[in-house]
Parts: structure tokens; C-alpha cells; sequence
């Protein structure tokens, strides 16, 4: 069954900073909204006063992976976009994918090894029989 | 030291704007070190935790409805209670404030894994009828075994709501929590669903694994030979069908096991003896019908008729 792999979301940002403000759109308007949407996913709000880091979106995933996403300047709608983006991501490391094909049975009918199409010792080629 | 306060803050978080002048320059490097050598934390002793809520998103998670009181008791774990009521009498309470008002999850889990075993015992007699006791038992095993069963846990985030006295949680006190879960579900939701999550969880960490590989089997020879006398086909003659290379250092032999003069199964092998063996593991898989080109396992329906049989095993 499809287990969601996006645990926790936590968003940190300052009710004071200028650039902290799509965030505190996000908080006051859409955060409820996208809680009730994903019941598996436990979202944290949490205010730190006073000037302090950027305004950060950190994403924990089920296998350990702690991803941080800045959203200073955003629109609340953006936050949006990218938190969904977050919670359908599996928490596998974003590295070049070596080739986009990838197959759990390269082979139907056996691999070829240099005894494939050999016939056995024991087969053994006599006269043809005349038709009686 | 206010302004060492601001600057650790600041490098707490990857992200910081513009980083003021600093005092010194060695700081933000020492706190760095500081950072990366502090011995790891629990989840539940960082900032933004709720217990509560994350046992929702839990349930939530799995797609189930669990009770969440029975699901709370699941993850209390013996060594917990221990270390709690040990560090309570240190502190100095009363007798009455020691003892703590949680239960143990040894219940749960002992139903859990009752379940767990009977349901998977029974799914492969139904796939597989052909595999004999030791063969299920062996494959029951290695599923329910600690391994795997941490494994699993693991990346559902077990570890991190499960509570017990030492960090990491070792794989066995995972184990038990794990099958502490399948018990409280199988309390909440009734076997039939919990039979839907053993399958879910446990049957796909078969995929890609063959069958000697889980069940070790000493005399291949021996037990094929029983399988035979047991369906009265007659004892197999071992030929050599294929050889290459015989005089050097790497040679192949390809032996073929034949019965009444029909071939039952081909296998290589580096010398004659492991040839044989091999040929003869080949013919019990093919008997057993755990070929690699069996059909994949149903995952479509829930199985009805089972559930008399699985509220009867379980109990």
C-alpha cells in the first residue's frame, strides 16, 4: 500500500521580518487547509521572535533524510506549491539518475551463456530410419 | 554570552542572512565541530514534537484506524518502564508516585506475533502446497525474524516514537514494537484487516529472494529423493549433459538429473559434486513451485474464507 514518506514539516520563520511574510500568509490562511489535506503528515509552526535566520521549511522523511527549503519572499501560494511538492517526494537523495530505464527481469527466456544453443553430450545422431 | 547565543542560533540553521562581524573567527568554526560531535538525540528530545500528533499521522500513515490508547501502549516498551521508575527513585518520590500508570507492550506483542505467524503459515500453505513444514516454518521465520522485522520498522519511523531506555533502539526491542502494532490493529480493526497489513508489509521483502537462500537445506540430494519416493517416481540418474573447460583451472559441468530417461532438472556447477547439488536444488524448486518465473503473489482479494480460520488460529 502507499505509505506517504514525508513525516514532519516544519516551518520556522519570524513574525516580525519583511521577508517572512508569504509565510505568515501561508500560516494564517492555508496551513489549516493543507494539515486537513494530508492527515499523515504532522505540520510544526513555530515563531521565533526577534530577528533571526531566513524563514526555512524543513522537511523530515521517513528514512532520515531532513531537507530545508527557503521561503523568504515567497507568496503563500507558493508555499503551498512547494510543501505539496515535499509531501509527494520520497526521501531518496536528488542526485543525476544514471539512466532513466531500470528492470527487475533483464531476461524472459534465460540469459545467453555459450552453452545455449550447444546440444547435449548424451543426444545422440544415428542413421535416419526409412519409413516403414 | 548573548552574542555567542545569536551567532549559535544563526548557525543552527543551514540558511542565515549576511553573518555579522564576528569577534573571532575561530567561533563559527568551533561551534561547527561542537555541532557535528554532539552525541545524536532522540527525535523526541529536539524542538517540534508533539507525541500526540505524531501517533495520528502514524495511523493516518499506514491507512488504518487505529484505537489509540492500545496504539500508545504499543509502543511502551519493558525497558522504558524500568528506566523511568529507576530514575524516579533516584529523584526521591513516594512510593505511590513511582510506580508508573503505563503498561507493557509483552501482550501486544505476543498476540502480534501469533497472528503474524499463523496468517503468513497459512498464506503459503494456500500459495505454495507443494512445500513441505520445515520449508514454510523457514520462510515464516525469516520473515518474522529480527532483521528484517527492524528493517521495516525502521523506515516507518518506529524508532523514533517507540519508548525505550537506550538510543538507537536495538533491533529486537523494534521487533517487539512492530508486533505490538500488528497486535493493537489486530484489537482495533479485527483479523481480517490485520491479515491485509501482515500481507502488505511482510510479503513484498520476498520479492527477488529465492528459496535456498531463506531455508538452508544440508542434502539436497536426500530431500529430493524423498519428494520422488513420495509421488513413486523413480530414483533420478545424474548424467552430464554440458561440460567446458575441463582441464583448467575454472571448469563448468552442467549435470542433468533424468527419471525413467526424461530429464526433471539441469544445473551447473564448478566441480561434478556441487553440479549434482546444484541440479538437484533446481528440481526441488521446480517440485515446490518456487521458480523464479512462478507467477508474482495476489495482492487482489482480501481472502473471505480465511477469516473463520484466522479468528480461530489466533486465539
Amino acid at each position: 500500500r502507499y505509505v506517504r514518506q514525508l513525516q514532519r514539516l516544519q516551518l520556522l520563520f519570524s513574525p516580525t521580518a519583511a521577508d517572512a511574510r508569504g509565510a505568515r500568509q501561508f500560516v494564517e490562511e492555508a496551513a489549516q487547509d493543507f494539515a486537513r489535506q494530508h492527515p499523515d503528515v504532522v505540520l510544526y509552526v513555530s515563531p521565533h521572535s526577534g530577528p533571526g535566520p531566513a524563514p526555512v521549511l524543513r522537511a523530515e522523511y521517513l528514512n532520515g533524510t531532513v531537507r530545508d527549503e527557503l521561503v523568504a519572499s515567497k507568496t503563500s501560494e507558493e508555499i503551498v506549491q512547494l510543501a505539496t511538492k515535499l509531501a509527494n517526494q520520497s526521501g531518496l537523495d536528488i542526485i543525476r539518475i544514471r539512466k532513466p530505464f531500470h528492470t527487475d527481469n533483464p531476461s524472459v527466456q534465460g540469459q545467453w551463456h555459450p552453452l545455449t544453443n550447444k546440444p547435449s553430450i548424451l543426444t545422440v545422431q544415428g542413421p535416419r530410419l526409412q519409413p516403414q | 554570552l548573548l552574542a555567542g547565543a545569536g551567532r549559535g542560533t544563526g548557525l543552527g540553521t543551514a540558511f542565515s542572512t549576511a553573518p555579522p562581524p564576528e569577534k573571532k573567527r575561530w567561533l563559527r568554526a568551533y561551534l561547527e565541530l561542537q555541532r557535528l560531535q554532539a552525541p545524536p538525540q532522540r527525535r523526541s528530545e529536539k524542538p517540534n514534537w508533539d507525541y500526540h500528533a505524531e501517533i495520528q499521522a502514524f495511523s493516518h500513515r499506514l491507512q488504518e484506524n487505529f484505537a489509540l490508547d492500545l496504539l500508545k501502549t504499543a509502543f511502551v516498551n519493558p525497558c522504558y518502564i524500568e528506566s523511568e521508575e529507576a530514575r524516579r527513585r533516584q529523584l526521591g518520590l513516594d512510593k505511590d508516585a513511582v510506580a508508573l500508570q503505563l503498561q507493557d507492550n509483552t501482550g501486544l506483542a505476543e498476540r502480534g506475533q501469533r497472528f503474524a505467524r499463523a496468517y503468513l503459515a497459512q498464506c503459503f500453505e494456500g500459495a505454495y502446497p507443494e512445500l513441505p513444514a520445515k520449508g514454510i516454518e523457514a520462510l515464516v521465520n525469516f520473515l518474522t525474524g529480527q532483521e528484517l522485522v527492524s528493517y521495516v520498522a525502521q523506515n516507518l519511523s518506529i524508532q523514533d516514537l517507540a519508548l525505550c531506555r537506550d538510543f538507537p533502539a536495538p533491533p529486537d526491542v523494534l521487533q517487539r514494537t512492530f508486533l505490538a502494532v500488528v497486535g493493537a490493529l489486530l484489537e482495533s480493526s479485527g483479523p481480517e484487516r490485520t491479515g491485509i497489513f501482515v500481507r502488505d508489509f511482510f510479503i513484498p521483502q520476498l520479492i527477488g529472494k529465492d528459496l535456498f537462500e531463506i531455508w538452508e537445506v544440508v542434502n539436497p540430494m536426500g530431500l529430493l529423493l524423498e519428494e520422488l519416493t513420495k509421488r513413486n517416481i523413480s530414483a533420478p540418474e545424474p548424467r552430464i549433459t554440458r561440460q567446458l573447460g575441463v582441464s583448467t583451472v575454472l571448469p563448468v559441468y552442467f549435470v542433468g538429473l533424468y527419471c525413467d530417461k526424461k530429464m526433471l532438472a539441469e544445473g551447473p556447477g564448478e566441480t561434478l559434486l556441487a553440479a549434482e547439488e546444484e541440479a538437484a536444488r533446481v528440481a526441488l524448486r521446480k517440485l515446490y513451485g518456487y521458480t523464479e518465473n512462478r507467477r508474482p503473489w495476489d495482492y487482489s482479494k482480501p481472502k473471505q474464507g480465511l477469516a473463520a480460520e484466522k479468528a480461530i488460529s489466533s486465539n
